[in-house]
Parts: C-alpha cells; sequence; structure tokens
C-alpha cells in the first residue's frame, strides 16, 4: 500500500536543525521530480525560541500546505504542544522522537509513537550530539522508504563548503539513521509510502527567491534596501548576485535612503528595485509620491507581515493593501501587484518592471511571508517571458525643444530623457511642474498634470487582465480573495466542485487598478459572494466597495487577523456555509 | 555644444529666473557654481544637479544640466543611487543646512562614510527660510527665531565637523560673497575623488537680519599659512570656532569610495562585461 499525499513535519527548538532537515527533505523530493511546499517556522527570537517545518509532497501540484501532519519528528516537548493539533485526527499520524528524549508524564500523543536513538547514533558515528537532525533524515528514508540518493546528495551540496571533515561526519550520521530505519521498518511504515514514479528534477524556489530572479531577468540592475523580515532573503540573493550581473546593490542606512538610491539609480536610467516589509514600506511613502510625481520607474516590493508596528514579524497578513493602494499624500497614482504563487514572484516582478518603464511610475509588488519564505519544487521558470524598456525621445520629439512632461503623448505618457543625452537635457522636480518640467502654481496646470499621470492607469487597466480564476462557469458561490490565500482556496475549490458543490474563485493579481469589469462579470451570475481575507478591519472588501456595489446581504464576509494561514478547511467550511 | 567651442558660465544657466529675494547669499552660490563648471569645461549634458527642499534646493531647476528636485532630506540618496549605476556622470549635491544637517542627517553621515563621489553644496544660512524663519540645526544658542521665542536651547551643529567625522575626504568652509574663493574651492571639489563637502555661508538677509554681510566679514579668516589639510585633528580645530570663521579647504585625504567598491565587487563576484552570466545558469543553482 502507498500514499498519495504526504504531509511531514519536525519541531524543535532552534539549534536543533530542524529547518535544515526539511531543507534536505525537499531537496531530495525535487531531484525525484515530486512537487513538495514546505512552510517554515521560528519563534520571534533568533536562537533557542521553537523552530519548525511542515513539508507536503505530492506527485502532483500541490498549492497548500496541508490541514494535517501525517508523520511528526519531535525534538523539543514543550514545542510539540502547539502542533498536536495540526496532527491527522484519529491516531491517523506517526509522532517520532529520540528515545532518550521521551514524552513527558501525562504527555498524550494522538497518534502512533515511535522512538529511535537519535543521539546514540549521532555520538556513535560523528561523536557528538550534532549530527541529530541528519540521523533523524536517515531514519525517516529506512522507515518510510524516502529517497535516500536524494538526500545524500543534498548533503553533500549543503555541507561541501564546510570541508571534508564535516561534510563526512554527516554523511556517515546519516547513513547510521539509514541502517536503523531500515532495519525497524514495518509493515505499518512501509504503508505511509509515498507512490509515484521518478521524474525529471525540479526547482526548489522560495517566492523571495522567485521574485528576485524575476527582477534580474526584467533588466534590475540596481537594488537598495534596508534588512526587515519577511524580506531580507530579497537584499541577501541581491547582494550576492547584482554584481555578478553587473548591476549595482547598495544596502542602504534606512529605507528612505533606500526608496531614495532607486529613485536616483532609474533617473539615471538603470532598472532598480527595493524590498521591504510593511514597517518599511511605510517610511517610503512620501517618496512614492515623489517618483509618482516625476514620473520615475521604480519597483517596491512590501513582503507583507502581521501589523501594526512590530506585530508578528515571521507570520503573514494582508493588511497593507490600503498603505500600497492609498499611502502617500496627494493623488499619486502607481500600481499594485499581487503574486499568489511562488512562480507568479517571478511574473510579478517581470511585470512590475515592464509596466514601470513603460508608463513610467511606482510600482508595488505585494507579497507575504507565506509566500515569500515558503519553499516549493517548481519544473521550471518563464525565462522567455518578455522585457520591456521606457521609451526615450525620438528625433521626432525634440522638434521645438524637449518637454520631459509633455501632455500630449499616448496614454499620458512621454518620452523619459536619460542624463547624458545631450539633445534633451531637462530638471524635474517634486513641485507641480509644466511640460518642460519648470515648477508652477498653475491650478490649470495642476490639473491637466493630473489628468497625464492618472491616464496611465486608465492604459493599464485596459491592457492588462491580471486575474487568476478557478471552478467551473455557472458557479453558484464565488470566492472573492487575493495573495497568499489562493492556495488554500483553489485546493478547497477543487474540492467542493468534486463533491457538487458549484463554486468558483476569482484572484485578482493586479489590485490597483484593479480589472473592475472582470469582477463586475464574474459576480453577476452568483448567488453568494464570500470575501476571505486575512485583515481584521477587511481592508480587501472595503476597498472593492470603493468601486463596486456588494450588498451585504449576498455577502458572506469571513475575515480574520492573519498570524496563521488560512486553512483549506477552513475555506471549505465558508462554502458550505454560503451554500446552507 | 561642440568640444571645440568653449564653454563659458552662462552657458550651465537656465532660462529660469531664481525665486530668491534681493540680496540672498544663494545667487553668489549658484553663479560661482557656473563659474567652476566653466572653468573645468564639463558638458552639460553629463553633470546632474540634485537637491532637497529649502530655498537653496531651487538650484538644480536653474542649472543649464541635468537636474532633480527631490523631497526634503533626501537629496543624498537618490545622488548615491544615480553616482552608483552612472559613475561617468558629474554628481553635484545643493540644499541647505536644515535639509542636510536636521532633517538628511542620517544621510549625511552615510554618505560621508561611503566616501560617494559627489560634490555637496551646502548653503549655510543657520535659519529656516523657506518656511519663514524657524530655528536652523545651525542656529546661534540663544538666538531669537520664529520658533525659539525665548531663545534657542540647543548648540548649533558645524557641518565641516560632523563632515570630517564621519569621513568625507574632502571638507571646506566658503563664502556666498567670496567669488574667487568659492570657484576655487568649487573645482577642486568637484575634481575631488571621494565626497566632498563645501559649507558656504549664505546669508539670508529677509530672516537673519540684511546687517548678515557686514556680519560676517570682519569674521572671515583665511587658513594659517603653510596649512596642511592631511590631518583630521588639525582640521577639527577649525571647527566650531567662536567669533570667526576660517574659510578654505580644511580637510582633504584620499580613500576608495562608493564608485571604486562597487567596481571591486562587481570583480570579487566575477563579473565580466564582455561575458557577462546568463539568468539560465543562475536559475540551474536552484535544481537539486
Amino acid at each position: 500500500m502507498a500514499v498519495n499525499d504526504l504531509v511531514i513535519g519536525a519541531v524543535g527548538r532552534g539549534g536543533d536543525g530542524v529547518i535544515l532537515s526539511g531543507e534536505l527533505l525537499m531537496a531530495s523530493a525535487a531531484s525525484q521530480g515530486l512537487y513538495g511546499y514546505m512552510v517554515q517556522s521560528y519563534g520571534p527570537q533568533i536562537r533557542g525560541g521553537e523552530s519548525s517545518f511542515r513539508a507536503r509532497f505530492n506527485k502532483a501540484q500541490v498549492s497548500s500546505p496541508g490541514d494535517f501532519l501525517d508523520l511528526l519528528v519531535v525534538f523539543d516537548w514543550p514545542a510539540y504542544k502547539m502542533f498536536k493539533q495540526e496532527l491527522r485526527p484519529k491516531g491517523g499520524a506517526f509522532v517520532l522522537h529520540d528515545e532518550d528524549n521521551p514524552a513527558p508524564e501525562g504527555e498524550s500523543a494522538p497518534g502512533r509513537l515511535l522512538a529511535a536513538p537519535f543521539a546514540k547514533l549521532s555520538k556513535s558515528s560523528t561523536g557528538g550530539l550534532q549530527g541529530k537532525n541528519v540521523v533523524m533524515l536517515g531514519v525517516l528514508c529506512g522507515l518510510f522508504g524516502f529517497d535516500a540518493e536524494g538526500v545524500r546528495a543534498g548533503i553533500k551540496k549543503k555541507f561541501a563548503k564546510k570541508g571534508d571533515e564535516v561534510l563526512a561526519k554527516n554523511l556517515a550520521a546519516f547513513e547510521a539513521g539509514l541502517s536503523y530505519g531500515r532495519s525497524n521498518a514495518t509493515t505499518e511504515t512501509k504503508n505511509v509510502r509515498l507512490d509515484y514514479v521518478p521524474g525529471p528534477p525540479k526547482l526548489v524556489l522560495s517566492g523571495n527567491e522567485a521574485l528576485a530572479l524575476g527582477a534580474l531577468h526584467a533588466g534590475c540592475r540596481f537594488y537598495a534596501g534596508y534588512p526587515i523580515t519577511p524580506s531580507s532573503e530579497i537584499l541577501e540573493f541581491m547582494g550576492k548576485n547584482m554584481p555578478r550581473f553587473g548591476g549595482s546593490f547598495i544596502q542602504a542606512e534606512d529605507e528612505l535612503a533606500s526608496i531614495g538610491m532607486v529613485l536616483g539609480a532609474s533617473f539615471g536610467g538603470t532598472k532598480a528595485m527595493t524590498a521591504t516589509s510593511g514597517p518599511g514600506f511605510s517610511l517610503m511613502t512620501e517618496m512614492v509620491g515623489l517618483g509618482s510625481m516625476m514620473e520615475i520607474p521604480a519597483v517596491i516590493v512590501d513582503v507583507q507581515r502581521t501589523g501594526p508596528s512590530t506585530g508578528i514579524p515571521t507570520k503573514s497578513e494582508q493588511s497593507d493593501l490600503w498603505q500600497a493602494v492609498f499611502g502617500t499624500h496627494g493623488d499619486a497614482p502607481r500600481v499594485v501587484l499581487a503574486p499568489s504563487d511562488v512562480e507568479d514572484c517571478f511574473h510579478a516582478a517581470v511585470d512590475a518592471f515592464n509596466i514601470a518603464e513603460e508608463y513610467q511610475l511606482p510600482v508595488v509588488i505585494l507579497s507575504d511571508q507565506l509566500l515569500a519564505q515558503r519553499k516549493v519544487t517548481l519544473p521550471s521558470l518563464p525565462l522567455d517571458k518578455p522585457v520591456f524598456n521606457r521609451r526615450q525621445p525620438a528625433e521626432a520629439d525634440l522638434e521645438g525643444g524637449y518637454k520631459r512632461y509633455r501632455l500630449d503623448g499616448p496614454d499620458g505618457v512621454s518620452p523619459m530623457a536619460v542624463p547624458g543625452d545631450a539633445r534633451a537635457i531637462y530638471q524635474t522636480t517634486g513641485l507641480e511642474h509644466n511640460e518642460k518640467g519648470e515648477p508652477t502654481s498653475s491650478f490649470h496646470l495642476h490639473e491637466a498634470m493630473n489628468e497625464k499621470r492618472f491616464k496611465k492607469l486608465k492604459a493599464i487597466a485596459e491592457r492588462y487582465h491580471y486575474v487568476r480564476r478557478y471552478g467551473p462557469e455557472g458557479a453558484e458561490i464565488g470566492i472573492l480573495a487575493w495573495g497568499s490565500s489562493k492556495g488554500a482556496i483553489k485546493e478547497a475549490v477543487a474540492s467542493a466542485n468534486a463533491k457538487g458543490l458549484k463554486v468558483a474563485a476569482f484572484i485578482p493579481e493586479l489590485l490597483y487598478p484593479f480589472p473592475k469589469h472582470e469582477l463586475e462579470a464574474f459576480i453577476k451570475p452568483l448567488k453568494r459572494i464570500i470575501v476571505l481575507e486575512l485583515s481584521y478591519s477587511a481592508q480587501f472588501y472595503k476597498y472593492l466597495r470603493t468601486f463596486l456595489e456588494l450588498p451585504e446581504e449576498r455577502v458572506l464576509l469571513k475575515k480574520r487577523s492573519g498570524g496563521e494561514f488560512l486553512g483549506v478547511a477552513e475555506v471549505e467550511s465558508a462554502i458550505e456555509e454560503a451554500f446552507q | 555644444m561642440s568640444d571645440q567651442a568653449a564653454r563659458k558660465p552662462n552657458d550651465y544657466k537656465s532660462s529660469l529666473k531664481p525665486v530668491w529675494c534681493p540680496g540672498c547669499g544663494d545667487f553668489g552660490v549658484v553663479a560661482a557654481i557656473y563659474r567652476a563648471l566653466a572653468q573645468l569645461q564639463l558638458p552639460q549634458e553629463k553633470v546632474a544637479v540634485l537637491s532637497g527642499i529649502g530655498c537653496s534646493s531651487r538650484l538644480p531647476g536653474y542649472m543649464a544640466t541635468y537636474g532633480f528636485n527631490g523631497v526634503h532630506g533626501r537629496a543624498l540618496p537618490v545622488a548615491t543611487g544615480l553616482k552608483a549605476s552612472r559613475p561617468d556622470l558629474t554628481v553635484i549635491v545643493a540644499g541647505g543646512d536644515g535639509d542636510g544637517v536636521s532633517i538628511g542627517a542620517g544621510h549625511f553621515i552615510h554618505t560621508a562614510r561611503r566616501n560617494a563621489d559627489i560634490t555637496y553644496v551646502m548653503m549655510d544660512n543657520q535659519i529656516y527660510g523657506l518656511t519663514k524663519g524657524q530655528v536652523a540645526p545651525t542656529t546661534p544658542t540663544g538666538d531669537k527665531t520664529k520658533s525659539t521665542l525665548y531663545g534657542n536651547p540647543d548648540p548649533p551643529i558645524d557641518p565641516c565637523e560632523l563632515a570630517i567625522a564621519a569621513g568625507a575626504t574632502f571638507v571646506a568652509r566658503t563664502f556666498s560673497a567670496d567669488m574667487k574663493g568659492q570657484v576655487e574651492i568649487l573645482t577642486q571639489a568637484i575634481q575631488h575623488k571621494g565626497f566632498s563637502v563645501v559649507d558656504t555661508i549664505s546669508p539670508c538677509v529677509t530672516f537673519r537680519g540684511d546687517d548678515q554681510y557686514d556680519f560676517w566679514k570682519p569674521k572671515l579668516r583665511p587658513l594659517p599659512e603653510g596649512y596642511d589639510p592631511s590631518s583630521r585633528a588639525g582640521a577639527m580645530r577649525f571647527c566650531r570656532e567662536e567669533g570667526v570663521l576660517t574659510t578654505g579647504i580644511l580637510f582633504r585625504d584620499e580613500r576608495p569610495g562608493l564608485v571604486e567598491h562597487q567596481e571591486q565587487i562587481r570583480k570579487s563576484a566575477g563579473f565580466n562585461p564582455a561575458s557577462p552570466p546568463k539568468i539560465e545558469d543562475l536559475v540551474k543553482g536552484f535544481y537539486p
């Protein structure tokens, strides 16, 4: 017997090597061509807090981390308490622990308890306790039949830089665990073996990595940023790779400087980006206004976490929507994109640069912790995605003198000269200006320039239709949601339709300007509309109501704080409620 | 303009008429910048002048070079982004003391630390002029302004002292009515590879009083004969002076900065312009 879907978790304290073991399992799955989806969780402490991973494997693509664990490895019983309720109910899960670290008196495990000598085998094979996590991986492979060769390859890749001795010790720990696991495997453990045929290897990527790769593909050659969880992986990726691609990377003194540097580089003709989280974006909003006024292409990533203020820095929320769409002084058009899975993070980055360059305005990408820090396996990335550049003045644009902000350009776009071009020298300003860029306090020019700047949004709304839609035509119930919630919704919609409940979902990936007509067409035939979001104040629902009637009697609003991601069961119960 | 025809100061001047009050020191500063650029014969299209907000920050609009008049206090980061990505351009930042050492003080320190190859002309008038007369970070202790009716309780910041301490590699002080001295310092500041700070006392006759020129002139002192600007400690002796104002190049040092570091980092990362890497190769690294 074998299973089609497997969810494995491990929980311990910082220093137990839990996260690394999850990464090695993902590498192994990817080498077998399996689909994987892994989330990691840390307490807010840097070391010593609880630390865990949950990884789901399947031969078909999965879009959520799964609601229940089939197998949980426990390194730390106090931390286990927080994960106990995630075990598959009715004793359907295995709980594996070190035989030297038995469950405390009175701790009931709703699953089948298995003990293995992690510490002992680590000592005998490496001389120390540091190999416990790698022993554990060996035991898992032995007991449950995961691909050992893939884990071995992962260990080699991970530890190659640390020298032969460290590598040899880790391999020895793995083999010790593997041979223990193999000789202790039972029919029961063999029954949770994943059913699959190995295929071509897959990529392992996080949302942050996919986004950064997309930026490089789009031609981004300048990055400035300031570290903030959960966006720092983008900063680190750029610090490593931007110079390799001939670009510039600067860790700025703060977020004000980050966005300032980005605007400076882009003014100079270089595609530029910064990434931050909600608090950092708040610091940047003054210069979102400047970029909008000066019409400078710029890409700003906000990887959302719970707020306000420091909130829960390591957990997702969808509560930066208003600040992304509305945040800044004045009437300042910008574009807001919201990718909803890892592959879309790549698309969003390329689209963001394309839109910023063609329409000369700031583009915000709203990601979130669950999307940014999850790791998934993917067959490939669309590296043939087209890339656009800004329009520079042609000879015809210079007749009668270059006008940086000419009002008669198509879609409000006027050609932008790059310093060094002797034909089209101009001075730009955050003051309201005339077509040449000279300061003005004329009401009429202010009105005309506002119209020019907002015309671009109209053109973008007509041209781009970024919506992900799931479920059948003619559905009775429709779900409206955005961002990382898509994963659970996609699975819940599929399972509901399989049960005969006609449900569809509408996930906009362009949040501003909003694909209003598509949404109108989607909701028209619906009997009921479910709005699902992780924002206590229902920012998404209220935002939709700024341009659309959404009568309360037709709407089932399911909103709550972030801090825990949306589960498939949670969506399913909302669907059932809507059908009642 | 062809390279053969010599560029004159007026060739760097735009057609806009400055908004400054009659008698404002900033007229002298912008005139000195025109002359310094003409002396260096820099092509207008290869020069970018950036600023923040304040009376003096209107300056980029009066230049016939590329210009960028941004938001309050953030001219230096914008200039840093531009210079890092376009080292071929001559980047000049102009602005007031409030812009530079109050709201933008954090950036001032870090731009100095990075030794970004930018020339920073600070028009120091010891008052907030654009907002009509509030206390500035450089206003002397005890002075009454519109926001310190009972006297300024705090000591002033000396921008030169701060620049030297933070790692700027060219620090000078000059006076807006001293055209010869300004042009001499500005040409050297622009040529200097690294962060150059030119603290220019530029009187605000509207909010500091129309006797400002008479007030400053007797206080000006050139640096002593044979002064050696290579000593940081020596330069500090001419900062925070009482009753006198020493002008000239207080400090000068050479060390690699932003532009050299970016080049070095690209080299360390293995970038070769002749065969730039492919994104496909980078993606390959994400397969197990």
